[in-house]
């Protein structure tokens, strides 16, 4: 008895020397010049190390989704244009430049001379053609085919009505030249080329290892880096590819990606100093109030929002008041405030800011009353009679807060009640897709510069739209402003079909996404974007830095 | 003994000193007293039951689901002992009701696997032969199986509910339960007792049930002891991978899983919970052996 | 012996059989199976995958070759990543939890068993109370809280260790403590009943009476047998932690076998879970194997069965 009292004793103790501990070491870091988190000494070689977040599903650009699959494309794959690290505008990559035509139909890229896959084959135009053609594919099964949904014939093709390649407005009429025909002007269709799904891929290398190609003793590849080794689950180390036609300008010797899927064990990583960058997503936010007064954290804007996700087919979500009053009841203020803690901005709007020249429509907002008003129109006074809903989220400490709150709050404001429901990310996907839900957590995040982005997925019948919602006046509405030339007409008619999606609520948009990152001070030339894409070709290590600054071990 | 009063009818007298017979019962009992650490042990798991069932009851309680988004994680004060957690929701609440649950699991899902592998054990014990080999063939097969696997398999193919959760952790822990049931009815199987009911005519379902089971309760109530807080564990593991009691309810397995996670900033979130389960744990731990030693006929120690 | 082994290993074929078609018509009867759910994959693209994957077969045939190649140790590519073979993703992590197992196995013998003797010796004083306090307490403190507790009392608060991965010698410590923790109480308390029924026995009166030093009597004589129910529970134990603890892996990120079959489950990557089910069971009842032919080695008085 005396030891097992005394063994929750030593475990009380350890933990409050642990509490100690650490706030020694912090201490510590504000003696001398701005406070870092963890360890600031640069890694020995010039090897960047970062948290790619989770395992990647396949980083065969052509099936790549998400944010670890096109991080590990992007090091190993090089399209015709790349982001510019700091503001996204399109650059030449493999492309040094390209012609539009005036109608703005026709697209033409010209490739740099000398362009070399690691196998020494020549990167030609019909490189690019064939890869597109590869997504376009239906048996390929890209998930962002439809990126390429304004070419001439590309739909058609996708769909398996057209089975003629050749007819498809993708074109090669010699090793240099790509020409892309697009049956009517989209205004943000250079943006897209920089998209990892449309990285060129080695048509011999996929013929002759079916879809083991990506494996590294097989992989050939023309970007920046070359894949090493790949350890399932663990990690990808990359070296610096002699071959691409700049790597003058590559001050990387080689990269790491670790794929962890506990933030918490990612962070630790990165206070120990083994992690260089902790990228934007992977923060607990509960840690984010004590990391804000760190010199090596930032936080900035991110084109994405944060909403729940209504089943109108199923009732009584299919009634208007209803998803009404469920969106005017949530005090968004609070969870982006208080339970975020400032991490995110609230946000009643499903397009967020950054679009010069889009007037964003009236927002939702938090109107307890109204919202009491609209639950009654709906034919459920006071919440009588409501049936027991079921908020689907998947697997995250963050998410399930949320949820946790915003059921409170109907509880609170609606008196209803909800259960909420928690699966892992693979069941959650399929859940959403197939309308197995009745409320669902989503997050859209822009692919590409453009308001466009945002609405387009919620047109009848996108794969994207997974609430079931069809609205003839929305879709008329994004049919009109893809063809609209005239930028301001075609942001206001955008504009429009928002304040329809708003107003016929079958989202409630919560917050603003932002990213909160931890980058090394040594690290250069890495920049928060609004897209949350990082091209890390060009960074380098600074072994100068931090000037002035103590790593936390080092002061005792 | 008084020397006025008279022994009872059924004494024996030993020399000078008349003896109460003693049953294995009242010798167990004693021998469990005298071992201060199960004694201890006891009291403690009946106040933290108590706690649990009167929860809602307790005046000075705050609701654990109150949420307070203003105040946050907060460290223990006055007005929170324990502190509270990221949706500002008391602590010590949150840990009370957890316990509620936690032993509503505990205690359910042990009856489930009490009643099958008791059931399953004394059958196979009594009737013997093929049928019994047979059927300790399957208890072989299933143990083989990595059964924490098949009870994601089974949480993440069917629901989450509650009820789900309850069978899905009794059916782990079953299988032992029938092998030691099993081996208790297989010994007494042969004692004369049983032949006398056969030969009064009893019937097999009532021999097994009303004379045999009840005679194997020794090692079936050390092990029911000890199963408890082994079940608790297992949902506070299903717990960490997200397959536990979902919220707002929570059993002390997710707050401990919850907590670990922010354990370097909020060592709170983690430790009340962490202790409350640790110390039911342990005094389950140590009733069981105490049972068992008090039980086993063999072990003597101490007294020579 | 050899007749023993022979007719072990015919008992195990069939064992296996059963596991084999158990799981498989378990996931295949499962809801939400593969691609069923999947609303948004082009009819012609799911025609595909259904063939690749052999799923527009009748059922009987599908089980038949999953059985023929299960033989052979195929089980197919993975569902979630099909770059991959199950054969190839298995066989990668399990050299880590072999590691991180073997190592924990080792710490939790060589620590849990002078413990259970010291108790069996000094039995019913203090160092026994002592020794069985501190077991229970092991596993009392669930494996979640205790690794998290150790990084960050070693790691974030002492920086002598590493918080996670696997990378060289110093990363081993952490994980390898948390997982033997539970072990090392169950393996005491084992030794000590163990012990206990040992030092009763006639043989030990003999050689104390014969004048015997004590602790050749405890070390010599009566361990042999004592730690006969620390063997037999070797066996599952081996089998349960060599295959990977999901905690620990998680709390450190290493790449092992449970993390990815836990993973396989929620991601309903059936491929896998198959594979592992039947990978767990064989190496469970090769194990449970290899114990009843040490159990004999300790204690010639058993025979094989």
């Amino acid at each position: 008895m005396i030891s097992a009292a005394g063994r929750l004793a030593i475990v009380l103790l350890a933990v409050c020397a642990a509490g100690c501990a650490r706030s020694r070491s912090e201490d510590a870091q504000l003696a001398g010049g701005p406070a870092y988190f963890g360890d600031v000494t640069p890694p020995e070689h010039d090897v960047f190390t970062f948290n790619l977040g989770a395992e990647p599903e396949s980083f065969d650009p052509a099936l790549a989704t998400g944010q670890p699959d096109g991080r590990v494309c992007r090091l190993m794959f090089e399209g015709l244009t790349q982001p510019d690290p700091r503001t996204l505008e399109t650059r030449p990559a493999q492309a040094y430049r390209w012609d539009v035509s005036a109608d703005g139909l026709t697209y033409t890229f010209h490739l740099r001379p000398g362009l070399t896959w690691t196998d020494g084959h020549p990167v030609t135009a019909e490189d690019f053609r064939w890869s597109w053609i590869r997504v376009l594919r239906p048996e390929t099964g890209s998930r962002y085919a439809n990126l390429l949904g304004s070419v001439v014939n590309a739909t058609a093709f996708t769909n398996g009505e057209l089975t003629d390649e050749r007819q498809v407005g993708i074109a090669a009429p010699d090793d240099s030249t790509l020409v892309v025909r697009l049956a009517a002007p989209t205004a943000y269709f250079l943006d897209l080329t920089q998209f990892y799904t449309l990285l060129p891929v080695p048509r011999w290398t996929i013929e002759q290892h079916g879809n083991r190609w990506t494996q590294p003793a097989n992989v050939v590849s023309n970007g920046p880096f070359v894949l090493r080794t790949w350890r399932q689950n663990d990690r990808f180390e990359f070296t610096k590819n002699p071959r691409f036609w700049n790597a003058a300008a590559v001050r990387l010797a080689g990269v790491v990606g670790l794929s962890l899927d506990d933030q918490n064990a990612a962070t630790n990583l990165y206070k120990a100093g083994v992690i260089d960058w902790q990228p934007g997503g992977y923060l607990p936010s509960t840690f984010i109030p004590s990391l804000r007064r760190y010199a090596d954290f930032v936080h900035s804007g991110y084109q994405g929002v944060y909403f729940y996700g209504f089943n109108v087919t199923r009732k009584p979500l299919d009634n208007l008041w209803v998803r009404r009053a469920l969106s005017y009841a949530i005090d968004r203020d609070a969870i982006a405030t208080d339970l975020l803690k400032k991490s995110r901005d609230p946000w009643g709007n499903m397009t967020p800011t950054g679009f010069p020249g889009y007037q964003h429509p009236e927002p939702v907002r938090f109107d307890p009353e109204l919202a009491r008003q609209y639950l009654a129109r709906g034919g459920f006074p006071g919440g009588r009679g409501f049936p027991k809903l079921s908020i689907l989220i998947s697997t995250s400490e963050d998410l399930r807060r949320m949820a946790e709150a915003v059921q409170a709050m109907w509880k609170r404001e609606l008196g209803i009640d909800v259960t909420i429901t928690n699966q892992e990310w693979g069941s959650y996907m399929q859940a959403t897709k197939s309308l197995q839900f009745d409320i669902v957590s989503r997050s859209w995040i822009g692919d590409y510069l453009d308001p466009n982005t945002f609405l387009s997925c919620f047109v009848t019948g996108d794969g994207n739209n997974r609430t079931g919602w069809s609205n003839p006046g929305y879709d008329q509405r994004l049919r009109a402003a893809a063809a609209e030339l005239e930028p301001a007409r075609r942001l206001a008619t955008l504009s429009e079909a928002e304040a329809i999606l708003l107003d016929e609520s079958p989202v409630a948009p919560i917050y603003h996404m932002a990213t909160n990152e931890l980058i090394k001070p040594y690290v250069r030339g890495l920049y928060p974007t609004p897209l949350n894409v990082h091209p890390l070709t060009y960074l380098w290590i600074d072994r100068g830095a931090p000037a002035g600054a103590t790593a936390s071990h080092q002061v005792r | 003994m008084s020397a006025t009063a008279l022994p009872p009818a059924d004494a024996v007298t030993v020399g000078s000193v008349a003896h109460r017979p003693r049953s294995l019962w009242s010798d167990a009992m004693r021998r469990l007293r005298r071992n201060r650490a199960a004694v201890a042990a006891l009291i403690v798991l009946v106040v933290i039951s108590a706690l649990s069932v009167l929860a809602p009851f307790l005046p000075w309680l705050p609701d654990p689901t109150a949420q307070d988004l203003r105040l946050g994680v907060a460290p223990p004060s006055p007005a929170h002992w324990f502190g509270t957690d990221e949706l500002g929701r008391d602590l010590l609440a949150r840990v009370v009701y957890g316990g509620r649950i936690s032993l509503l699991i505990g205690l359910v899902a042990t009856f489930v696997s009490l009643v099958i592998g008791v059931s399953y054990g004394a059958i196979a014990g009594y009737r013997g032969g093929r049928i019994d080999e047979a059927m300790m063939r399957l208890v072989d097969l299933l143990y083989s199986l990595p059964y924490i696997f098949l009870v994601i398999l089974l949480l993440v193919f069917f629901s989450r509910s509650l009820i789900m959760l309850f069978v899905a952790l009794g059916l782990v822990q079953w299988l032992t339960m029938a092998r030691i049931v099993r081996g208790q009815v297989l010994s007494l199987k042969q004692q004369t007792f049983v032949e006398a009911a056969r030969a009064l005519g009893a019937s097999d379902r009532r021999i097994v049930f009303l004379h045999i089971v009840p005679n194997t309760l020794g090692p079936v109530i050390v092990y029911t002891t000890l199963t408890v807080p082994a079940i608790i564990l297992q949902e506070a593991f299903l717990s960490f991978l997200g397959l536990g009691v979902q919220p707002p309810d929570a059993s002390w397995g997710t707050l401990v899983a919850e907590g670990a996670r922010t354990i370097a900033l909020f060592p709170w979130l983690v430790a009340f919970p962490g202790l409350a389960l640790s110390l039911t744990l342990l005094c389950f731990n140590f009733l069981g052996d105490g049972l068992r030693d008090a039980l086993d006929p063999q072990d003597r120690g101490g007294v020579s | 012996m050899t007749r023993f082994l022979i007719r072990r290993l015919l008992t195990i074929v069939p064992t296996l059989w059963a596991i084999a078609t158990l799981t498989f018509f378990m996931l295949r009867w499962a809801p939400g199976g593969p691609f069923l759910a999947e609303r948004d994959i082009p009819e012609g693209v799911r025609a595909q995958l259904e063939h690749t994957y052999g799923l527009d077969r009748p059922l009987g045939e599908q089980y038949l070759t999953f059985l023929g190649r299960a033989v052979r140790f195929d089980f197919g590519p993975s569902y979630k990543y099909p770059a991959r073979q199950v054969r190839e993703i298995i066989a990668g992590a399990l050299p880590v939890s072999l590691e991180l197992g073997a190592l924990a196995l080792l710490v939790a013998l060589l620590i849990g068993v002078p413990i259970g003797v010291v108790a069996a010796v000094r039995h019913n004083r203090a160092e026994d109370h002592a020794a069985m306090g501190l077991a229970l307490a092991g596993v009392s403190i669930p494996n979640f809280v205790l690794g998290p507790l150790l990084v960050l009392v070693f790691s974030l608060g002492l920086f002598v260790l590493p918080p996670a991965l696997w990378r060289g010698p110093e990363s081993r410590i952490l994980p390898v403590l948390t997982l033997s923790t539970a072990y090392v109480a169950y393996i005491a308390r084992l030794t000590r009943a163990g012990m206990l029924e040992v030092l009763r026995q006639d043989f030990v009166r003999t050689a104390r009476a014969k004048g015997l030093p004590e602790h050749q009597v405890v070390m010599r004589h009566a361990m042999r047998l004592g730690i006969l129910p620390v063997v037999s529970y070797l066996g599952p134990a081996a089998a349960r932690i060599l295959m990977g603890s999901v905690v620990v892996e998680s709390v450190f990120q290493i790449p092992g076998l449970g993390r990815y079959l836990v993973n396989a489950a929620f991601n309903r990557d059936y491929t896998l879970v198959m594979g592992g089910v039947l990978f767990y069971a064989a190496f469970l009842l090769i194990l449970n194997l290899m114990v009843d032919v040490a159990y004999t080695w300790l204690d010639p008085r058993v025979e094989l069965a």
